[in-house]
């Protein structure tokens, strides 16, 4: 008992004199949840490293101007209006010998936009909505709804039926209706994205147009080319009469026949 | 063209204004239906992304295969013009872009976008833009660039108008609904095919030397002579094609890389926007001043052209070198003065081919210039795309075009006669077996400063054997 007690006891003095010597940031805060704005701060204790200076990084990117060549075991990085394009992994970076560095989370709830808010499709053809999402931490669930007049969205569950498919990544989520129908279909759509902080959500409005609306102006533009082209070809006929008694040079026939004509006669003439 | 006829018998006088006007305004419009809807459908492509789930990438190969194949087909359409009657070339081709809309419309696949937006339609353009081009200019000696300026403006105009024109449509109609009214817009390229009236030469007859049957020989003689081959083989023309090759090599990289550039100096996404809408707003401007200015017979075309050219590779290496000290002014002074230079040589450029080739080969000169030069500028775009990811910035990209764009002017230098005053007579080509046919000739291919001395001694010193020495 006495043995198992001291060998304990090396084991823990062992390890703890290796935590004693290996450097320790400390943080504040360790976290930063749905804040506007924070100060970050790395508090680098327990080494005997020389410190050369420091700096910080956001998302793998070095900052501007975060760069300090004091050296001090002690850094801030202030945040101002944090969004979802100022969310993410902040790491203070001591320049030591290794370098020694610590990640401070920016976590926000999940930014969601629909990447257009009315979105179209036709009859019996596909409609497609798309939502995006930025920041940090990305949603890692998503979810459609149906909105009605009146009463409370419904949601739109995947895989129970061919009409609707939703393909889902941490930043974009795309929901695709089959054979649209105008009594049914119109309406809005919202998607919603949840992350561990919470839940965002934006909304699509879909129309749904039939299949022959584009038609009548495509034929109205058809018949008024049609009636073009027979006003240039009945005026053309109208004034063939004078070309014909236009004297005989070879460029001036008006068909492959004439042309013939004309060359035969000129070669007979030489 | 009965109007034209007796003004073409008197001589000294082209065969300028009167119908020929009506035929700019056909090309007006018809250039905007193939050129103008090209440069547009910007609009669909932000639709396809989201509806076909492909890369933009993917779908940037639909507007690629289109003016590629506008381009490839163009050698098609003026041998089919030399074979044929011009005016049902132009018209089939109008048809055949519509129903490539048309049936893109219905669409599944990308894969029937790309064969039906780009190739079907792009058969289409490429029967279409050739033959009204050459048709136009056949039309016109003194005032040919000014009516070419005028007509080539509507590319500018015309994508002013459409780019908002299809937003509403596809927020109309959707992206079906609004291809399928674009099918019917480009069907109006019929009226305009319809306007040429009826055949004023054909090269067939001239062309057939033997009466015999159809065989596989006469045939290919006769195809390699509606598409003009013999042409390759000749100094002036190849020179001339490369030097436009060059200058397409260089030529569009302001287009493309002008925006990005802009916004990686460090201005916002409208102040890069303005900048490229200014540059498209001379560009008009610089199309139908060069196209006056060039008529008025001070210089010769190749002159202006070579002026032009030089002035526009000067300005596009200028263009990183004036963002450089960071000025917006600067900036947009250089990119204003590039697009007054770039529209300024599209005039002339092809203005200039029935100098060198002679006007009865100009329909199928003009087809081939098309092909050869499609190859360069396909060369362009990738190019500077890689100098710009191995360099870092825009730089190398502007000045290596600008230095195409120069090489492009330094090789129209070694054209023949380059530096003589007034412009060579034209090549020798078919025999005129008659006097009026070879007096007509004379007078279209003389160029604007040939008539002030024309007039006077045509009846008098120029006998048709002339022209060949």
């Amino acid at each position: 008992m006495n043995l198992l007690w001291a060998v304990s006891a090396l084991l823990l003095s062992c390890w703890r004199a290796n935590a004693s010597t290996a450097p320790n940031i400390i943080t504040e805060p360790s976290e930063v949840n749905n804040q506007t704005s924070a100060v970050l701060s790395c508090n680098l204790t327990e080494t005997t490293l020389h410190i050369k200076g420091s700096h910080w990084v956001y998302n793998g990117k070095f900052i501007e101007g975060s760069k300090s060549e004091e050296a001090t075991a002690y850094t801030t990085l202030s945040l101002y209006n944090i969004s979802h394009k100022s969310a993410g992994k902040y790491e203070c970076v001591f320049l030591t010998e290794p370098e020694v560095k610590q990640i401070i989370e920016v976590k926000i709830l999940p930014h969601v936009a629909a990447t257009k808010h009315s979105e179209h499709g036709n009859e019996n053809d596909i409609g497609v909505m798309v939502c995006v999402s930025h920041g940090y931490p990305l949603p890692t669930d998503w979810t459609w709804f149906k909105g009605e007049e009146g009463s409370p969205p419904t949601p739109i569950i995947n895989g129970t039926t061919d009409k609707y498919e939703i393909k889902s990544t941490p930043n974009k989520t795309t929901l695709t209706i089959n054979d649209l129908s105008i009594e049914n279909d119109i309406g809005d759509y919202s998607c919603s994205g949840t992350n561990e902080l919470g839940t965002n959500s934006d909304k699509i409005h879909l129309r749904v147009r039939s299949r022959l609306a584009a038609l009548w102006p495509f034929l109205g533009i058809v018949a008024e080319v049609i009636i073009l082209v027979t006003i240039i070809f009945i005026y053309e006929k109208r004034r063939k009469p004078d070309d014909v008694t236009d004297g005989s040079a070879p460029l001036k026939s008006n068909s492959t026949e004439n042309h013939k004509d004309t060359n035969v006669r000129q070669r007979n003439s030489n | 063209m009965a109007k034209l006829r007796p003004k073409a018998e008197s001589q000294g006088e082209g065969p300028d204004g009167g119908y020929g006007w009506v035929l700019v305004g056909a090309l007006f419009v018809s250039t905007s239906l193939v050129f103008g809807l090209m440069r547009s459908l910007g609009i669909f492509f932000v639709e396809f992304v989201q509806y076909f789930d492909e890369s933009a990438q993917a779908i940037s190969w639909i507007s690629s295969t289109g003016l590629a194949a506008q381009q490839f087909f163009s050698p098609l359409g003026a041998a089919l013009c030399n074979a044929y009657d011009t005016r049902w070339v132009v018209m089939t081709g109008g048809c055949l872009a519509a129903l490539g809309l048309i049936l893109a419309s219905q669409a599944t696949c990308l894969v029937h976008l790309y064969l039906t937006m780009g190739v079907i339609s792009g058969l289409g353009w490429g029967l279409v833009f050739t033959p009204m081009v050459a048709t136009v200019m056949a039309n016109f000696t003194r005032r040919r660039t000014l009516a070419l300026g005028l007509a080539f403006s509507s590319i500018g105009l015309s994508s002013f108008a459409f780019n908002p024109l299809f937003q509403l449509l596809v927020e109309l109609y959707t992206w079906r609904g609004a291809l399928l009214i674009l099918g019917g817009l480009s069907l109006n390229i019929v009226p305009c095919g319809a306007l040429i009236g009826p055949q004023r030469r054909s090269k067939a007859p001239a062309k057939v030397v033997s009466e015999s049957g159809v065989s596989c020989a006469s045939f290919l003689q006769r195809a390699s002579s509606y598409l003009e081959l013999p042409l390759l083989f000749e100094r002036p023309y190849i020179t001339y094609t490369l030097a436009i090759s060059l200058l397409n090599v260089g030529y569009f990289v302001p287009y493309f890389h002008l925006v990005a550039h802009s916004r990686q100096v460090g201005f916002s996404e409208y102040q890069a926007a303005f900048v490229m809408s200014a540059a498209g707003a001379t560009d008009i401007l610089g199309r139908i001043a060069s196209g006056w200015f060039s008529d008025l017979g001070h210089f010769r075309l190749i002159h202006l052209l070579s002026v032009w050219t030089t002035l526009a590779g000067v300005f596009i290496m200028l263009l990183p070198v004036s963002s450089l000290s960071g000025s917006y002014a600067a900036l947009m002074v250089i990119s204003l003065l590039y697009g007054f230079c770039s529209g300024a040589l599209t005039s002339l450029v092809f203005a200039v081919v029935p100098m060198i080739v002679g006007v009865e080969r100009m329909m199928g000169a003009l087809g081939l210039l098309q092909l050869i030069e499609s190859g360069a500028g396909l060369l362009g775009a990738p190019l500077s795309g890689l100098l710009k990811d191995i360099t870092g910035d825009y730089t190398a990209s502007f000045m290596v075009a600008g230095g195409f764009v120069v090489l492009g002017t330094l090789t129209m230098v070694t054209l023949p006669h380059y530096f003589s005053r007034k412009d060579p007579p034209p090549p020798k080509s078919l025999s005129p077996e008659d006097p009026d046919k070879a007096a007509e000739l004379k007078q279209m291919h003389s160029s604007p400063s040939d008539m002030n001395d024309l007039t006077g001694e045509v009846t008098n010193n120029r006998l048709p054997e002339d022209t060949y020495s």
